[in-house]
């Protein structure tokens, strides 16, 4: 590390803090941090909640960091792709009677067949042109999947009533028994994507696309091939994370921008192709945004401000974000 | 290019403004409505155009700035009983500030970075129109007092529509604009040659900032009510940029032959086939960004229909 | 970092000097084939099916643009079927004054500058004789202009904020009940258990501020203490720090001026943190057809407000089981209060067209404004503003069913509250 890296990096960390200050400070001028032992007891409840929260997030941000990073396109379709796996799991439990979380088995090869399509088809062109083109073709591609939804299961609102339950963790902390699954889950298979790319022959050669594309064509790697799997492997994550949606918010063909958007500021925050990165940047930003919606009058209102003050920020201190190295 | 063509171009431009200024008198209202929001696509992509254009960078938050003109010209009329003209050099210093106050650290960033923490930028406007009650009513919306509009924005915005397209041709045939192609081209190379990289490109991020903010403002006023939602919509920015594409980016006739292309054929087909037609625009913008990024111009420059220099 | 590309947007765009970077002419050739195809074929099918502008003397042209896609597209795409149905009945029985109805129905993709357009062609150049409504408050007030403008009237069916009628506009009419009253019901039942402390939450934008502001002045003349107050973001998808606030606050109920994405979070999140209130309220989510299929049994107890309910034996106003049954045969579901709304606007329509004899707007305008109507979806008697004064009705769901609890003229059941606990549903 640089000199000059090493000082970004404690200035970002400087500003995270001051950033996880801020509910506090505002809350304590407000009236609203009240010390008692039942106070404490909402807020353990909210950052627990937060972290569940933060793990599908995760989820999200996984797969478009990984495009991202492969071949520095930002796919503006990712929030559809999850959008496309919470109804393919949706049609799988309602139609079939297939376990939610079962379904994914099915799903997967279907997304990453799609992936593969997608990127065959499309995204090739946009690997090494101006990124308009690749946010452009993405975007429309997004924009496509969101009418075919709409014409196949009309604009209706749909949810699965899935593990409803909850799980009291101490007297004053409890949480749901979906969000405890979903977290578990997605901690599940970001650590097995991490560890395919850090150990696995072929995600090691991931990696060294990722790196340097010209570098690694002459190492004897078919970059081609790489670029299929890795859309293939984002499509089938963006899936997994539809999946998780589906058995915890109500959505229709139109939600999944707002994935979209925050998986943005995930990967911004954790580092542009940084598998771990994705991780943090999701529990950070989800706690914070539940620390600024208890703590700040009127302060769900708030929550994407915060979100989106905290991605500029962290991109004009540290455009490689908290895990990546300097860039810009 | 010589000076006889660029009085040439100048009249081309004359004639079709007279054309334009009588024309409304023949038109349904409808069609006014029509030619008017064409005239603001044009606006829009030629504004967009000179920051990520020219310069190269790809702004994917410009709707900002046609929101803050909305909102500055809703407001001051709405709840401060101005006459709505001089609301549109309101909104357009205001667009300036914040172009300046955004800009500056953010064109610092590059390529896909940039185009990242200008959404967020855009869509962080967009929450504060919403939470900033007390000003802009948040998520109520401003509903403008009623007025016969159709003539008067109309003409509005053919002023403006001129004019954006005197300055993008001015910007693109003077040294300015040599300089903001040649920080589009390698930004260390400009930078060496003593172009100061970081003025330029804020004085065109802000030029670009401006002209959508006067739109917005007209804009808002012939709808006559507008909510964060619906002025601070990332659909418009995607407009701009994929008119800017279609027509050839970087060129000042390209974005303008975009923008009437892609509205009139949006036009011609939304109203009889509702969700098919917005399929139809998500594989239309595909196909555009995968088989022709450099749009109808440098297709016809590859074929030599068109002189390069003629048209820039 | 990886240098040649990437570290900069490099120019490889620029029309000066680039280099055909997508393989070689034939490819070219065969993308811009396609292109011009994708456009040709776009202007044929626009122009092709497009509005002639002609049509014989015996026919009238009925028109409006409402939302088909977008954000609307659900609730409008209702009022979509009633407006088809009524068209065909109309027409079935002899048209409109012997009139056939062409019926031009435009989508504005939920977005308000299309409306007003759609509104403007509408009227000046398929010049309709009669002009449906668009649906949304922000649409409708956006549109009340344009009509304004050219005295064309229309009645209302899909916008219930008070504001649109307190402009002295003399050419909007409404038929439904107010934004202010739709959690009125569930304050009364409130008060009925004897809750002391409402929180009132609900999404930022036009409409649930207008149900947040009347469950405010209910809450007030009904002496609940309203101890916390928050608007959400739209797509809010978390409201775990939300509700434990509300707790924090010691409210007993939750009036909730919501839709489907974001009342469902909350109640699925209330059952997952044991977050116990007596009462809880949402204005549209429950109402939605699919709401306690798609949530099951955390759907039970919650209070939803409804404008009309399909239940001819409960609300008997005139025609309603008739007009029930041809809707379900056509659309195979019972129609839902955004159907309903539009069926009985058009009844009023038709009946003040009957009355006034002819598609002259100034004296359809009077009529709208001084005739008494009764209609599938109840009276029809506007004020100096144009407003109906629809009384809506509160349900509960009990057992995955929607069953009316207040007004108590009309209640199936008894409210079964204060909601058991989440261990008890």
């Amino acid at each position: 590390m640089e000199r000059s890296d090493v000082r970004s990096l404690y200035l970002l960390a400087a500003f995270l803090v001051c950033a996880y200050a801020m509910p506090f400070l505002v809350g304590a001028w407000a009236g609203t941090v009240r010390l008692d032992e039942r106070w404490l007891g909402n807020l353990a409840t909210v950052v627990v909640g937060g972290v569940m929260q933060g793990g599908v997030y995760a989820m999200f941000a996984l797969g478009l960091t990984l495009i991202f990073g492969v071949m520095r396109i930002i796919n503006a379709a990712h929030g559809e792709m999850v959008m496309m796996g919470a109804y393919l799991t949706w049609v799988a439990f309602f139609y079939l009677g297939v376990d939610p979380l079962l379904s994914i088995v099915l799903t997967l090869p279907i997304a990453f067949v799609f992936g593969v399509v997608v990127q065959k088809l499309l995204l090739d062109a946009a690997v090494g042109a101006p990124e308009l083109t690749g946010l452009l073709i993405t975007f429309g591609l997004g924009l496509a999947m969101i009418y075919t939804a709409e014409l196949i299961f009309t604009t209706d609102f749909r949810t699965i009533p899935y593990a409803p339950g909850t799980v009291q963790l101490t007297s004053a902390i409890a949480v749901g028994q979906n969000r405890v699954i979903s977290f578990v889950l997605a901690v599940a298979i970001s650590t097995a994507v991490y560890l395919f790319l850090k150990l696995s022959r072929l995600g090691k050669a991931v990696r060294a696309t990722a790196l340097n594309a010209e570098v690694a064509m002459v190492c004897g790697i078919d970059v081609r091939r790489i670029y299929l799997i890795t859309t293939g492997l984002a499509a089938a994550l963006a899936v997994a994370g539809g999946a998780l949606v589906s058995i915890q918010f109500g959505f229709n063909p139109e939600t999944g921008v707002l994935y979209t958007l925050q998986a943005f500021a995930i990967i911004v925050l954790g580092g542009r192709g940084h598998y771990v990165g994705a991780l943090i940047g999701g529990l950070m930003l989800a706690v914070l945004e539940n620390l600024v919606s208890l703590m700040v009058p009127n302060g769900t209102a708030m929550v994407e401000l915060a979100a989106y003050g905290l991605m500029i920020s962290v991109l004009l201190i540290r455009p490689g974000g908290l895990m990546g190295v300097k860039e810009g | 290019m010589t000076r006889v063509e660029h009085l040439r171009n100048l009249a081309l431009l004359g004639a079709c403004a007279v054309a334009l200024a009588i024309l409304p008198h023949a038109l349904t209202v409808y069609l006014r409505s029509f030619v008017l929001f064409t005239m603001m696509y044009v606006v829009l992509a030629l504004s967009w155009n000179i920051i990520s254009g020219f310069t190269g960078y790809t702004s994917f938050g410009h709707v900002a700035f046609y929101g803050i003109g909305a909102y500055a010209c809703a407001i001051l009329v709405a709840d401060y009983r101005w006459h709505w003209l001089p609301t549109l050099g309101v909104g357009a210093v205001l667009a300036a500030v914040v172009g300046v106050g955004i800009g500056y650290p953010v064109l610092r960033l590059k390529g896909p970075y940039f185009a990242i923490a200008m959404l967020g930028a855009a869509e962080g406007t967009r929450v504060v129109a919403t939470v900033w009650d007390g000003l802009t009513h948040g998520g109520l919306g401003i509903s403008l007092p009623s007025a016969e509009t159709s003539l008067e924005t109309y003409d509005a915005m053919l002023v403006l529509m001129l004019l954006t397209i005197v300055v993008a041709y001015g910007v693109g045939h003077s040294r300015f604009g040599v300089r903001l192609n040649a920080i589009r081209e390698d930004e260390v190379a400009a930078e060496a040659l003593g172009i100061n990289a970081t003025l330029y490109k804020l004085a065109a991020f802000v030029l670009s900032a401006v002209f959508p903010a006067v739109a917005g403002g007209i804009q808002a006023y012939k709808v006559l009510y507008i909510d964060p939602p619906s002025v601070f919509f990332v659909q418009i920015t995607i407009a701009m940029a994929l008119m800017s594409m279609l027509g050839g980016k970087g060129t000042v006739i390209g974005p303008i032959v975009g923008a009437m292309l892609l509205y009139t054929a949006q036009e011609l087909t939304w109203v009889n086939f509702p969700t098919a037609h917005l399929i139809a625009y998500g594989l239309f913008i595909v196909l555009v960004a995968r088989f022709m990024p450099r749009g109808l111009m440098g297709f016809a420059i590859d074929r030599g229909w068109v002189r390069k220099g003629m048209i820039h | 970092m990886r240098s040649t590309r990437g570290s900069s947007s490099s120019g490889s765009d620029s029309n000066q000097r680039e280099t055909s970077t997508h393989g070689g002419l034939g490819m070219k050739t065969a993308a811009i084939l396609a292109f011009a195809g994708a456009l040709a074929a776009l202007f044929v099918l626009g122009v092709g099916t497009g509005w002639a502008g002609h049509r014989p003397n015996n026919e009238v042209l009925v028109g409006g643009a409402i939302s088909q896609t977008g954000q609307y597209a659900e609730p409008a795409g209702r009022q979509v079927y009633s407006i088809k149905l009524w068209v065909d009945e109309v027409n079935a029985r002899g048209g409109l004054l012997g009139h056939t109805i062409v019926l031009r129905l435009l989508d504005d993709k939920s977005d308000i500058q299309t409306s007003i357009k759609l509104y403007e062609k509408l009227i000046t150049e398929d010049k309709v004789d009669l002009l449906l409504a668009p649906y949304s408050s922000g649409i409708t007030e956006a549109v009340a202009n344009v009509n304004e403008r050219y005295k064309m009237p229309f009645l209302a069916y899909g916008a219930s904020s008070t504001p649109i009628w307190e402009k002295g506009r003399r050419y909007i009419f409404n038929i439904v009940a107010v934004a202010e009253d739709y959690q009125k019901g569930a304050v009364h039942l409130a008060r009925q258990i004897g809750v002391t402390k409402a929180a009132i939450i609900g999404q930022d934008s036009l409409f649930p501020r207008q149900a947040g502001k009347g469950a405010k002045d209910w809450c007030k003349k009904l002496g609940i203490d309203v101890v916390l107050e928050e608007n959400y973001p739209t797509k809010q998808t978390d409201f775990t720090a939300l509700l434990q606030k509300i707790k924090a606050a010691d409210a007993e109920a939750v009036f909730s001026n919501s839709y489907f994405a974001d009342s469902a979070a909350q109640l699925r999140q209330m059952r997952e943190l044991n977050l116990n209130f007596k009462l809880y309220s949402s204005t549209i989510g429950p109402s939605l057809p699919n709401f306690p299929e798609q949530l099951g049994a955390t759907a039970e107890y919650v209070l939803g407000f409804s404008q009309w309910e399909p239940l001819p034996k409960v609300l008997g106003h005139p025609g309603m089981q008739e007009y029930i049954e041809r809707y379900e045969k056509r659309f195979g579901e019972k129609p839902n209060y955004h159907a309903g709304g539009a069926y009985g606007a058009l009844q009023v329509t038709e009946a003040a067209l009957k009355k006034v004899g002819s598609f002259d707007n100034e004296k359809l305008r009077d009529a709208l404004a001084t005739m008494e109507v009764q209609t599938i979806y109840g009276r029809y008697k506007v004020d100096a503003r144009g407003m109906n004064s629809h009384e809506g009705l509160t349900f509960q769901v009990l057992r995955g069913q929607r069953r009316v609890v207040w007004p108590e003229k009309w209640a199936e059941t008894r409210a079964e509250l204060p909601t058991p606990e989440w261990s008890k549903r």
